[in-house]
């Protein structure tokens, strides 16, 4: 019966690419597909709303305090109820110091880890190592913080700091009375804090480079070090630096953490033992108080500026890695 | 010096690579052990990085463990902070906030998230790019200053809420979440191979459904994966909350009033003179921190896991 019917009513004979083609456009036409599309422009826009919202809502709410001084605000502003006047660039300084000293710190050490970890330990010692790193990169940074407030203070105060100024030929930048909380101790703590992440990162670079690449450098001779120093490092250059910039945007950003630790002294710091302040502890330590108006506007351009400051280092340090990246595909 | 050109497969030709080879191993030979030397100070060097590294890292777990645990108890998890000075009391209002906060953000930012990464996957081209630039700038903007977005749009005067509030701070962790859901979501969405949809596409599926059903289940262990770690990274944040949320004593379930945060909590107690206040301080980060860290561990376990079944 139904070979009957198929005979009477042969089916339409499509070439079958071209039926896959108008089934789907078709399909596309339903509101199914319509819908698909309106979510994912949905998403786009929110998104560029909130970037666009993000820097106009913070410029609008400084521009009472940037009219005010105009760009003496660099020099000079108005921030507490006292109206005492600091300039913002003490914070300035202060920010670039301490993150200058996490960097050094951890940068040297974190990527030497970040070495022996992928290349030269054991693989029973290098797996739990790692987990235990990329785990310990998640603690937050308000932990680091109490930490160094409790525990690194006293001992910076009675013997990190003391034998710092005994230590010859660095008497410039050791000087000055013991207190404890100070400038090389937040440099210390945002040290601890972005430690693991540039480890973590760039043992992820380091794993990242083509097992071939090593062989060859083994096969012509080259001892292990010379293999990390002259194949795995350059070759995962970029990987490192964008762990860098990461670590560096973590550091400069940094507000708590820094504030329980630096005394939030508010004179240019003369030297790492003297307490100081940044830009996000002057933020967070003056933002309860102030008073709505120019007060609460000036330290909002205090937030400006740490903000242009992270912006042009990220898009700096990103800029610069992708043109390195091109270069690299133009040459091989 | 004069240059001969030897015919290859001559004897002369392989008499010269036989010299030429030994010179090369006798050179490489002098030099091995210069080069060992060299090697085994570098390796030395590292593993003493890994010290240095390690001592602190582990020390701050350690200490805030044993502190912490000793200031554990029923009464921690379920009653709300007495007035300084007087002892006992918990934190139980800063557990309710940072779970309602969090959890409000995170409603927030998974679906926009998810979103953009589609849009990100599917269109290439200038719009994409810039999304991307954007979503990678926005990832290294501090934390406070999306905190004090938040203030400007939500607590300020002349805005809709005009007060401190969960919701306010909710926003500001959503929005530092939101560039991590986004680039985690694309590159798992990325992973799921182009072979994938096309057959999808080919047996005349419409696109929605192709990547519900095929895009979004592959990708599904690195989209949990990244959502927790966004989730993780949101429950620590201390500056984005002190602007919006401001901290309460009381039990608060309302998000459009100030609330507690564990965050919060830490700092407030932490600098204060007082020993019970500080006890209170070490408990919360354990608190705080075995959160961080359970999530954490919780994401890669959903990974590995998902993984080997889409493997199976």
């Amino acid at each position: 019966m139904s070979t009957t019917l198929l005979e009477e009513v042969p089916p339409p004979r499509l070439d079958p690419v071209e039926g896959v083609k108008e089934g789907l456009q078709r399909r596309w036409a339903r509101p199914g597909g319509r819908a698909y599309a309106v979510l994912r422009w949905t998403g786009a826009t929110i998104f560029t709303v909130i970037v666009v919202g993000l820097v106009v809502s913070l410029v609008a709410s400084a521009s009472q305090a940037f009219g005010h001084s105009g760009l003496s605000f660099l020099w000079s502003g108005t921030y507490n109820a006292s109206k005492d006047i600091y300039p913002t660039g003490i914070f300035i300084v202060g920010t670039l110091i301490t993150t200058a000293v996490a960097i050094v710190l951890a940068v040297p050490i974190g990527v030497a880890t970040a070495a022996f970890l992928s290349e030269l330990a054991p693989k029973w010692l290098a797996g739990p190592l790692s987990v235990l790193i990329d785990l310990i990169a998640a603690v937050p940074s308000i932990v680091v913080g109490l930490w160094g407030l409790l525990v690194l203070t006293p001992v910076f105060a009675h013997h990190v700091e003391p034998f710092m100024k005994k230590v010859p030929l660095l008497e410039w930048f050791f000087h000055g009375p013991a207190y404890g909380p100070s400038m090389l101790l937040a440099g210390t703590v945002l040290a601890v804090m972005i430690l693991p992440i540039v480890v973590a990162l760039s043992r992820t670079a380091l794993t990242s480079v083509a097992t071939e690449d090593r062989e060859a450098a083994r096969a012509l001779g080259a001892t292990r070090w010379q293999v990390v120093r002259t194949v795995v490092v350059p070759g995962a250059r970029t990987g490192i630096e964008a762990a860098v910039m990461l670590a560096l945007g973590r550091a400069l950003g940094e507000t708590f953490a820094v504030a329980m630790v630096i005394g939030n002294n508010y004179a240019l710091p003369h030297s790492l033992l003297a307490p100081g302040a940044t830009l996000g502890s002057a933020i967070i330590n003056n933002f309860g108080e102030a008073n709505p108006g120019l007060d609460r506007s000036s330290i909002i351009g205090l937030v400006v500026v740490l903000l242009a400051i992270t912006v042009l280092v990220n898009v700096g340090g990103q800029l610069l890695l992708r043109r390195r990246l091109r270069a690299a595909g133009a040459a091989s | 010096m004069s240059l001969t050109v030897l015919p290859a497969g001559s004897d002369d030709f392989t008499d010269a690579i036989g010299t030429r080879r030994e010179l090369v191993r006798e050179s490489a030979r002098r030099s091995l052990v210069r080069r060992r030397i060299t090697g085994r100070i570098a390796i030395g060097l590292s593993v003493g990085a890994v010290a240095i590294s390690l001592a602190p890292l582990v020390a701050l777990v350690a200490y805030t463990t044993s502190r912490g645990i000793r200031a554990l108890s029923w009464d921690f998890f379920t009653h709300i902070p007495t007035p300084a000075g007087i002892p006992g009391g918990g934190i139980s209002s800063a557990i309710v906030g940072s779970v309602i906060i969090v959890g409000l953000a995170a409603a927030m930012a998974v679906p926009v998230g998810t979103m953009c990464a589609l849009f990100l996957v599917e269109r290439r081209g200038r719009l994409a790019g810039a999304l991307r630039f954007g979503a990678d700038v926005l990832t290294g903007v501090p934390s406070i200053a999306l905190g004090i977005f938040a203030y400007a749009v939500l607590v300020g005067p002349g805005s809709p809420i005009g007060h401190f509030s969960g919701l306010a701070g909710s926003f500001a962790l959503a929005v530092l979440m939101l560039p991590i859901v986004i680039r985690a979501s694309e590159a798992s969405m990325r992973a799921v191979p182009r072979d994938l949809w096309e057959a999808g596409l080919a047996l005349g599926v419409r696109r929605s459904r192709v990547v519900r059903s095929v895009v979004l289940r592959g990708a599904l262990p690195g989209l949990v994966t990244g959502n927790l770690l966004a989730v993780a990274r949101a429950v620590g944040e201390t500056a984005p909350l002190f602007v919006t949320v401001l901290g309460a004593s009381l039990l608060v379930t309302n998000p459009l009033q100030p609330m507690g945060a564990l965050s919060l909590t830490i700092y407030s107690d932490g600098t204060q003179a007082y020993p019970a206040a500080q006890q209170t301080a070490w408990g919360t980060a354990f608190v705080l921190l075995a959160l961080v860290l359970v999530l954490s561990v919780v994401a890669r376990l959903v990974s590995a896991r998902l993984t080997r079944q889409a493997r199976r």
